[in-house]
């Protein structure tokens, strides 16, 4: 099996640690004989391939302006492949040039690419704390499904642990489905305790850490989407994640002992 | 008479006196008390005085780049420092209490403030600052400092009021400093690296700056010595790289961590020979001794002082154990990290301990490891032990960057890791110590339980 990985904007957006998420896949993939191969694109690039697996980081505020004005050059491609099933993880600004628009601190809206329902505006308040948050309901079947570890004691697969930088306060329109909800930081907004976005395969959130790799579960639930749109139903041969675990565990006791 | 501040000082060296005396390290402490009593303590102390203020800041370097500013110029004159460690407003106001006479009179002639990155306006307002020095900009603890652009904003602010006689002396290789220049109504002097051969291994890196300050179009670098550093011109408008008035031509890395340097000044060039490993700290000396020669101290006689400088502690520190060799080198952001990175990957075996911590002065956020090129060092590696309240992250970074993890040599506990990392090695070997901030000062007690705490005073 051959995993495409579409890395979008990594030169610019590339300030928050987000590239152990990449790290991460291309890991995971290799410890089971699945081919990885991993593309760059940035401003002026062309998005022609289909890729099964899109990336987005976060960058600072100048480099998340310049790549949104090269986005809408991509949108139509990957809103096309999102809609045929091609597995999508974006973060914190990604995440936001991902929804409809961002409302700045003087009422200008900045469109965006409209892939998630969602829009964000810009607030004077910083949220930066570990952000643990309570998976969704609506997608743990499917996580579950997708992860198995030789680990020998029980992973607690519904939960996410990273952290969290950002001013800008994210809103879900109505019918749109929240990654989570937050059991300890600010999440989307600070306000309803809801935490990222879902479309599809198509995953926002906030959750800097870097995300996948202490959070082995949702990894192998985002490389499981992307090959079954390929190959149809997949099984990942499990992985000695013990020490992925005790990252997640020993971050949520860091928590706990933080207040 | 100011009873106010009168008071405040005397409290602040009561308060010195007793935190000595309970042999406590906070420095800070006396004049954060100080300043409650005179909250412009700080501004009456150095408008009644006539001593000359040089304040160093940047990311990286400014701690041992202030320390050989010091060691060259006290060789001349009557300085004082805040050289105990804070760099906030309060450990400057500590420095003045403890050297000034009850009524804020200052024996000296010369101040040298390290300042922090975001201290520096606030400072800046307080000090009747003679000479800036500004060294770089990276990210770092982004949960503390935030973006880069919102510190040049800040340091903008700064250049912008200071004094016509004052003296900006700016690093060309780094963009967001170079550009402050256009800033200034003093006068300038630039430092920069001039030579393309930098015989360390390449790595991997981050660029924190990529588009010009001025119209945020593409920078295009015609060299990159690390991360944003090097010779660069913006590709659409008139902003370049500066051309250094005092340069380094030549870098020379020794395998005993000791480099020689060859600046020119004036068309003239000086050797230098210094007791410190890696590029940055070539950076750290040529500021030094830009700052040194522009208040007119003889580039010769300044670099016998640096050839006697020894690094301010965990910034490249050798601490002999029984039989045993241990170089510390403190981490804390990916441009420095990977520049430690660089300079250590020159040793083909390598016994390693990472200490990473994340209380509020490492920063709360660890996202930056996977910025760091940890994959350079993985196939020279023979042990490795990691520890701190992040070790599992940092376990977890190292597994992905390829190297084997026993999870027996991972533990939080920094003392009991120490032990273990110092067991595994033979006679003479050396263990390599990449600690955080706060991990730093574990270490320091560690070394100190163990006989070895002479550089407490430094």
């Amino acid at each position: 099996m051959t995993l495409n990985i579409c890395h979008l904007y990594p030169d610019l957006m590339d300030t928050y640690g987000d590239r152990g998420n990449i790290l991460t896949i291309q890991y995971r993939c290799k410890q089971r004989d699945i081919k990885t191969v991993y593309t760059p694109l940035t401003v002026g690039d062309k998005l022609l391939s289909d890729y099964d697996l899109f990336f987005f980081g976060g960058g600072q505020d100048k480099a998340q302006e310049i790549v949104g004005k090269d986005l809408a050059s991509k949108s139509i491609r990957l809103i096309e492949s999102v809609e045929n099933g091609a597995a999508l993880l974006s973060i914190c600004g990604g995440y936001q040039l991902l929804q409809k628009y961002f409302k700045t601190s003087d009422n200008l809206k900045i469109p965006g690419i409209g892939l998630f329902n969602a829009y964000t505006k810009a607030s004077e308040t910083r949220m930066m704390n570990n952000l643990l948050i309570e998976i969704n309901p609506k997608l743990l079947p499917d996580i579950k499904n997708s992860y198995q570890s030789t680990t020998n004691y029980e992973p607690s697969t519904h939960k996410l642990i990273g952290f969290e930088n950002h001013s800008g306060k994210t809103y879900l329109e109505e019918g749109t489905i929240p990654l989570g909800t937050v059991i300890s930081g600010g999440g989307n907004n600070g306000e309803d305790k809801l935490e990222g976005a879902v479309y599809k395969n198509a995953f926002g959130c906030y959750l800097h850490g870097s995300l996948l790799p202490k959070n082995p579960h949702f990894a192998d639930f985002l490389i499981t989407k992307a090959l079954e749109k390929k190959y149809g139903k997949v099984e990942l041969q499990p992985l000695d994640d013990s020490i992925e675990w005790r990252a997640h565990n020993s971050s949520i006791k860091i928590i706990r002992s933080q207040g | 008479m100011d009873l106010q501040l009168t008071a405040a000082i005397l409290t602040g060296k009561l308060f010195s006196i007793i935190l000595k005396l309970k042999g406590s390290g906070a420095t800070a402490a006396p004049g954060l008390y100080a300043l409650k009593i005179d909250k412009n303590l700080v501004k009456k102390i150095s408008s009644k005085n006539t001593l000359k203020s040089i304040v160093i800041s940047g990311t990286n370097g400014k701690t041992t780049t202030s320390r050989i500013v010091f060691d060259i110029i006290s060789k001349k004159y009557k300085v004082i420092h805040n050289r105990q460690g804070s760099n906030l407003l309060r450990g400057i106001a500590s420095t003045m209490v403890a050297n000034s006479s009850p009524f804020g009179h200052l024996d000296y002639e010369f101040a040298i403030w390290e300042s922090d990155e975001a201290a520096l306006l606030p400072i800046s307002q307080s000090i009747n600052i003679d000479t800036l020095v500004l060294l770089n900009l990276f990210r770092d603890q982004l949960d503390r400092y935030g973006e880069i652009d919102t510190t040049r904003k800040k340091w903008q602010e700064v250049v912008k009021n200071l004094k016509p006689q004052a003296s900006l002396i700016l690093n060309s290789d780094d963009p967001s400093v170079n550009y402050l220049a256009k800033f200034a109504k003093c006068n300038k002097t630039f430092f920069g690296v001039e030579t393309t051969k930098i015989d360390l291994p390449s790595i991997e890196n981050v660029a924190d700056v990529k588009f010009c300050p001025n119209c945020d179009s593409k920078l295009i670098y015609q060299n990159l010595y690390s991360a944003h550093l090097g010779t660069y011109k913006c590709s659409k408008c008139s902003f370049i790289r500066k051309r250094p008035h005092i340069s380094i031509n030549t870098i020379t890395f020794n395998n005993d961590y000791s480099s020689n340097i060859k600046v020119s000044v004036d068309n003239t060039t000086t050797s230098i020979n210094y007791q410190l490993p890696g590029l940055f700290n070539a950076y750290n000396v040529l500021a030094a001794l830009t700052t040194a020669v522009s208040i007119g101290i003889n580039p010769k006689s300044a670099s016998a002082d640096i050839s006697k400088f020894s690094a301010a502690f965990g910034r490249y520190q050798n601490i002999k154990l029984d039989d045993k060799n241990v170089l510390l080198f403190l981490i804390k952001n990916p441009a420095g990290a990977n520049e430690v990175i660089r300079t250590i990957a020159i040793n083909q075996k390598i016994n390693l301990l990472v200490i990473l911590n994340d209380n509020i002065a490492d920063g709360r956020d660890v996202s930056w490891i996977w910025d760091t090129n940890w994959e350079a060092l993985r196939s020279k590696t023979l042990n490795i032990t990691i520890a701190g309240t992040r070790a599992w992250d940092m376990a977890l970074r190292l597994k992905y960057a390829g190297f084997k993890i026993d999870t027996n040599n991972v533990n939080d506990d920094l003392n009991s890791s120490i032990d273990n990392a110092l067991i595994k090695l033979s006679r003479d070997d050396t263990l390599f110590v990449l600690p955080t901030y706060t991990a730093l000062l574990g270490l320091q007690a560690y070394f100190k339980s163990r006989g070895e705490g002479t550089w407490q005073n430094q």
